[in-house]
């Protein structure tokens, strides 16, 4: 299967504390993978290795491989901009920037100094089409994104990263902050997602990973503890551990 | 128990009462003070004329006969002859003078020959000092205008000369450099204030220099102004006066100075503003691909915006505000003309030579301290209503 991101013996600390311990993992395209663990587990950690986020944070030490299309995208020289280009991601709260629908969603193509307008028009449309929020909004795109329910902010951040055309989505517990009916609504959007891109998927609900997921990666303590197709995690787990957490014995 | 601690509260009540109580009494003494010494003089033609009287002394231009008629003015003592009004009244310094009410459009008083052979006109608004006759004496001001309107309509005599002047004591020039420093001061701190605030928050690591720096900026707001005054005129006085055409205390060197003055309360207030700014806006940004610079200019500086204009405003009731400084570096002398290249005093200044004239000019001072008083509240609200409206615009209603 083609692999979009393989992952080899990766390491990872905060100053002295090991969040990642020799992780070994290959995400697929076109299939959404669902990351799942108690919390602290580092599968947040994780997810941020993958468009290198955690560049932002001090006094964080990598080391190990990641590839991201078959080149190593965890070294110095990479160009982490166009990394960040080709892989999206979409924040655990809605994090819309305090301007218009329409400005949120051109921010990443203006700032590729995209300066057209119709282009612009056109991929704003797009974008809030992709993300299932466009017959909310069309009547006023110019309306600040505030004003917006927690839902439809949430779909307007993935509208706002489907704009930039990823071939990754990353999602770090996009629903944890919404309420059921929006929790929904976003999942089913994220299944018809999987149809053009590569969904990398952080969730605290096990439901959720079993209903959307097409692979399963469980986090322990910082180390992965078993990653297969979902339905044989969820029916036929290999180990206890990963049977205990997602029946909800431990976690 | 509990009664001790009901006492306790209601003592510690009291004191937040009594606080707030002397806070505004402070501020209505102050008011009061300068409204009853200064309100009677204030008029928009103080902000309009200069502050030195400008004296004329005239010839006229030919002798006709005519007799004009009142227009109807019931005020001062009408001159038949001139077709002028004249009156009595008072100055700044408290004397008499005489007043000229109004001039009729064909006056002889209205096309007067000076001594360098030009027509000037006397004007209404004008003090007539003085009128010297051929061998007749003189009529002066502190006959008062009675006598002096008599003199004039007297067939018998006539006039050699006349003496006149403006009335002077208008705070027009010292205005203009007010809003020179302003402009200057604001053009020269601002960017320098913002982008430093934006380099120290956004771009510099979080070492041990970096806090050395804030910690100078901070120390740098507790320093006395008259010190930067020092600064002001051993360094940018000098190097102004090199730079530019200026030659001796100007405004320029003014300004630098109270922009050093200000550079620390602006980096301050911006990088507040810079800091509340959530990070989940800065990594919305990165992760969009936008590099670093971007999201500072596009996300984060916009989002500090009303921050930055409350810096600003707080600047400019700085400059308005400062005195001390300036008296180093500009001087203490009113002048109605005002250039950049050149010395000027802003308002604070000119109150503060208009005490230190002999005798203080009390009154004045007051009614200049109302106007500063009135342009700083006038920014206060300035302030509330510009952030109000910006923060409206940006976000849910």
């Amino acid at each position: 299967m083609d692999k979009v991101f393989q992952i080899d013996d990766l390491n990872l600390f905060y100053d002295d504390f090991q969040a990642l311990k020799h992780i070994d993992l290959e995400i697929y395209r076109n299939k959404i993978t669902a990351l799942i663990g108690p919390s602290g587990c580092g599968k947040s950690t994780f997810i941020r290795c993958l468009n290198r986020m955690n560049d932002l944070i001090d006094g964080v030490k990598m080391d190990g491989c990641i590839r991201f299309d078959d080149e190593v995208c965890n070294l110095d020289g990479y160009d982490v901009i166009n990394l960040r280009k080709r892989v999206g991601m979409v924040f655990q709260k809605p994090n819309p920037f305090p301007m218009s629908i329409f400005d949120n969603i051109a921010y990443g193509p203006r700032r590729q100094g995209v300066k057209d307008k119709a282009t612009l028009k056109e991929t704003v449309i797009k974008s809030l089409k992709q993300a299932a929020l466009y017959d909310e909004v069309k009547d006023d795109l110019n309306k600040s994104a505030l004003s917006l329910s927690g839902g439809q902010q949430q779909r307007l951040c993935i509208a706002r990263a489907l704009a930039m055309e990823p071939e990754v989505l990353l999602m770090d517990e996009p629903t944890s902050a919404l309420d059921p009916i929006a929790t929904q609504k976003i999942e089913a959007l994220i299944s018809e997602l999987k149809e053009k891109y590569t969904i990398v998927i952080v969730t605290h609900s096990m439901q959720q990973a079993a209903r959307i997921s097409d692979y399963t990666a469980f986090f322990y303590m910082g180390e992965l503890r078993e990653y297969d197709a979902t339905d044989k995690i969820f029916k036929a787990p290999k180990l206890k551990q990963t049977e205990d957490y997602i029946t909800g014995r431990f976690g | 128990m509990t009664k001790k601690v009901k006492i306790l509260g209601m003592v510690l009540d009291g004191f937040t009462y009594f606080s707030a109580i002397l806070t505004a009494l402070a501020l209505f003494m102050i008011m009061g003070f300068v409204f009853r010494n200064g309100f009677s003089l204030l008029s928009f033609d103080l902000l309009t004329k200069d502050y030195h009287a400008n004296h004329y002394v005239a010839t006229l231009n030919e002798d006709e006969s005519i007799t004009f008629t009142n227009p109807g003015i019931d005020e001062g003592y009408f001159v038949e002859r001139y077709g002028i009004i004249i009156n009595d009244t008072k100055n700044l310094s408290g004397d008499t003078i005489i007043e000229v009410i109004y001039v009729e459009e064909y006056s002889p008083f209205n096309a007067l020959n000076n001594q360098n052979d030009q027509i000037i006109a006397l004007e209404e608004g004008m003090l007539l000092s003085r009128v010297t006759y051929e061998e007749h004496p003189t009529s002066l001001t502190n006959r008062g205008a009675y006598s002096m309107a008599e003199d004039l309509n007297n067939e018998d005599r006539v006039i050699r000369e006349v003496m006149f002047s403006t009335v002077g004591g208008g705070i027009r020039g010292s205005l203009i450099a007010t809003l020179y420093l302003i402009g200057l001061t604001l053009m020269i701190a601002m960017p320098f204030g913002i982008l430093s605030a934006v380099y120290l928050n956004e771009f510099a690591p979080n070492n041990k220099l970096t806090r050395t720096i804030r910690s100078f900026i901070e120390t740098l707001t507790g320093v006395p102004s008259i010190i930067f005054g020092l600064l002001g005129i051993t360094v940018f006085v000098p190097i102004t006066s090199s730079l530019t055409q200026a030659n001796g205390s100007n405004l320029i060197a003014g300004a630098l100075t109270l922009s050093v003055i200000l550079l620390p309360v602006i980096i301050r207030t911006t990088e507040e503003a810079l800091r509340v700014v959530p990070n989940e806006h800065r990594f919305a940004s990165l992760a969009l691909g936008a590099n670093h610079t971007q999201t500072t200019f596009k996300v984060v500086l916009p989002q500090a915006l009303s921050g930055i204009l409350t810096a600003t405003f707080l600047a400019i009731g700085r400059i308005i505000g400062e005195s001390a400084a300036l008296i180093f570096v500009l001087g203490t002398a009113i002048k109605d003309r005002v250039s950049v290249f050149e010395s000027a005093t802003p308002l604070a200044v000119h109150i503060w030579s208009m005490m230190t004239d002999e005798p203080a000019n009390i009154a004045l001072s007051s009614t200049v301290a109302i106007i500063i008083l009135s342009i700083v509240l006038i920014l206060n609200i300035g302030i509330k209503l510009s952030v109000f409206f910006w923060n409206r615009k940006r976000s849910v209603s």
